[in-house]
């Protein structure tokens, strides 16, 4: 405001206030070539910090936790599997008790990664240790469940009640108690993102928008410094002035859309890339379960009604159309229904997608086939049909998730880097102009406040 | 100095902007709560108009957690979602069971508890599976769907006979006009609670309900919080001390509780 006075005064040729104009001009220019560099630095610092944690830190072990579900819920339904066979399939239960050792060591690094993210959070912390002393004790049950299996020697199909009751106790605890632990966990991990997310998406165009003001700032002094000198000293050009001007306004422009391209980035990276990929893994690991829920809806029959209506309404929280009960649902998803709501429904777009939609369809149309032998008192197809035709229409399905999951992967990881890589041009570059800037702003200026001497 | 003044509120100005794109209850001082007025030992208005049940003592938990002051609005089944869209209510805990239709409209946090749908009937005369319901009568009460759900989702043949309300269908069970009544499992331990000489709860758990609570959709945050508390509730034992308070003597089977998994706020 103080400035404006003076121009506004009639101008007086006293020789001293030239000099303490130019200073002050010259002081303002400065000022707010370091705010604008400021703020591209801090903007950029924050865009990098985002991009860490949603595409190094944070993110891929949320991913990872997520994995703890599926691999409880696969160990659970390795052991309802076994338990199943009987003594008609020794490779078989050799082999599901392999996979069953495998996704127990999947669990401990699982958990040991939501350890790590748990951080200071002590409810984290706590529901850790908690899953870690459950699975002790799954781990007790199921061992006494498997030997007094082994032991029953029975034909495929449901083993004695003293071995369906100890491992009720077991999949009760796994159900009930862990696997929500486990799935909680990687909610609770997924704030992380969403709230740095959220933080970011709010500063960067906040910084983004300081920078256009203090780079435009900076530009009107320059020009205004140039035509001071001009009137002044009677000289039309300044090169070294003109050149600080020019460089500011691409340093600006450059600065700004690199902060507008790393916010797409990073909205790419959360959106179509990390919610995804987790809403995915979720799927994944509740499907997984579903498979257990098939061969427990087998070898409990007290409980199988318990058992469908769960398989059902894990059915409806991953593809949801109405339905009130599994033979309508399955109906509907053979005959091939679109606009699907659920966990998975909007997700499967594309060529990928539909893939995996057709696998889903074929999957329960086994199932289909399995629970009428089930119901028809035909046991030993029941277990048949469960570990050849349901299976393999699972495996289809699970690996065209799998599929599904790589390419959001993908598109998350080329996301993550086109930020990275912008951001690292625009930290190479900045120091470099914030010294040539400098440098030519002196040169303009020094000469002519050289002539007061 | 003034020019970074003028950068400074224009910044200020910006990020006032930017912050106010959606609200949240987080921001609020004091919410408004909903909760059922009608069922015994969930949610029930009594005659000196205050509140008390399983669901009201959840509500406190939660909004305790949250650091808020809250009040209580009485709500009928059909009026929850309405009490949320019309914003009367911040939070509904009311035996809301979430389902995809519903999340379509509404946002839920939890489930905080979970419970199924049961089977009561007289002492002495149990039931231990939906199949036995098969050729036996049972309570159609107005409003709800439970009876159909056995006959329609489970395709057991029971006999349905209409009621306008649970005092009538439990009068009814006592006089020997109906062998059982079947609906969500607290709402059955509240009703036997009331009688625990003539009447058992059989636990044969069918259909899981989860209950949730819900709030208007976009408010994440607060989601995550109420969440949060949720977790916290099971964590310190009161979750397991008010279902005991509240279930303790129906013959409910609390044998686990455990935190339930949740449905996720985004």
């Amino acid at each position: 405001m103080t400035i404006v006075q003076t121009r506004g005064a009639p101008p007086q040729p006293r020789r001293q206030s030239v000099p303490g104009r130019i200073r002050i001009i010259s002081g303002v220019t400065v000022a707010s070539l370091a705010l604008l560099f400021a703020a591209l630095a801090v903007g950029s610092t924050t865009a990098r910090d985002g991009l860490q944690v949603v595409g190094h830190d944070a993110g891929p072990q949320v991913v990872a936790t997520a994995g703890l579900y599926l691999a409880l819920s696969d160990m659970d339904a390795q052991v309802a599997n076994a338990l199943m066979m009987g003594n008609g399939y020794a490779l078989e239960r050799g082999r599901a008790l392999a996979r069953y050792d495998q996704r127990r060591s999947e669990a401990n690094q699982a958990l040991l990664k939501a350890f790590e993210l748990s951080g200071d959070s002590p409810s984290e912390r706590r529901t850790v240790q908690s899953v870690l002393d459950g699975l002790g004790e799954y781990e007790r049950l199921t061992g006494q469940a498997l030997l007094l299996d082994k032991r029953a020697d029975h034909a495929p199909g449901p083993p004695p009640d003293e071995v369906v009751e100890i491992y009720r106790q077991a999949t009760d605890l796994m159900r009930l108690e862990l696997l929500p632990q486990a799935y909680n966990l990687t909610l609770e991990n997924g704030t992380i993102v969403r709230r740095t997310y959220d933080d970011k998406n709010v500063m960067v165009p906040l910084l983004r928008g300081a920078a256009v003001v203090a780079g435009l700032i900076a530009l009107v002094c320059l020009l205004w410094l140039q035509i001071f000198l001009a009137t002044r000293f009677r000289r039309v050009f300044g090169p070294a002035l003109m050149a600080a001007t020019v460089a500011t306004a691409v340093a600006m422009i450059f600065g700004v859309s690199v902060l507008g391209k790393d916010q797409e980035a990073l909205r790419q990276a959360k959106s179509a890339g990390f919610d995804p990929v987790l809403t995915l893994v979720r799927a994944r690991a509740i499907s997984y379960s579903m498979q257990g829920d098939q061969s427990r809806y087998l070898l409990d029959k007290e409980r199988a009604d318990t058992y469908e209506h769960i398989f059902l309404d894990k059915s409806l929280s991953l593809m949801y159309l109405p339905a009130g009960n599994l033979g309508t649902y399955q109906d509907k998803v053979i005959r091939g229904s679109e606009g699907y709501l659920g966990l998975l429904g909007p997700e499967l777009a594309g060529r990928r997608g539909t893939e995996a939609m057709r696998a889903y369809s074929n999957f329960q149309n086994a199932d289909l086939a399995f629970r009428d032998f089930a119901i028809a008192g035909r046991t030993n197809e029941a277990v048949t049909a469960r570990l050849g035709i349901v299976a393999q229409w699972f495996d289809v399905y699970d690996r065209a998730l799998v599929a599904l999951t790589q390419q959001h992967q993908d598109e998350f990881d080329r996301a993550i880097k086109t930020g990275e890589s912008t951001l690292d041009s625009l930290w190479r570059l900045e120091p470099f102009a914030v010294g040539v800037i400098g440098l030519l702003v002196i040169a303009g200026v020094w000469p002519r406040l050289k002539e007061y001497r | 100095m003034k020019r970074a003044l003028i950068l400074l509120s224009a910044l200020a100005m910006l990020a006032g902007c930017a912050s106010d794109g959606q609200e949240s209850i987080m921001d609020k001082d004091d919410i408004v709560i909903a909760v059922r007025s009608d069922l015994p030992s969930v949610g029930f208005r009594k005659p000196d108009d205050t509140f008390e049940g399983f669901d009201v003592d959840v509500a406190r938990y939660v909004a305790d957690k949250l650091g808020k002051h809250f009040t209580l609005l009485p709500v009928l089944a059909a009026d929850r979602e309405k009490a949320l869209l019309n914003r009367q209510a911040d939070l509904v805990v009311a035996t809301y069971t979430i389902s995809q239709e519903r999340k379509a409209k509404v946002l839920f946090a939890g489930p905080y508890h979970v419970s199924y749908q049961d089977i009561l009937t007289r002492r002495g005369e149990p039931i231990r599976n939906v199949r036995d319901l098969k050729g036996r009568s049972i309570c159609e009460v107005k409003g709800s769907n439970a009876a159909q759900r056995v006959v329609e989702e489970r395709k057991v043949a029971a006999r349905l006979v209409p009621f306008d309300d649970y005092n009538a269908c439990l009068a009814a069970l006592k006089g020997r006009e109906v062998d059982a009544v079947t609906t969500n499992d607290v709402i059955l331990a509240g009703l036997a609670k009331q009688d625990p000489s003539g009447l058992q709860l059989n636990n044969a758990q069918f259909n899981e309900q989860r209950s949730g609570i819900g709030m208007r959709k976009g408010d994440v945050p607060a989601c995550e919080a109420v969440n949060r508390a949720i977790t916290d509730m099971y964590q310190d034992g009161t979750a397991a001390r008010l279902l005991d308070k509240w279930f303790g003597t129906s013959g409910l089977d609390l044998s686990t509780a455990a935190v339930p998994q949740f449905e996720g706020c985004s």
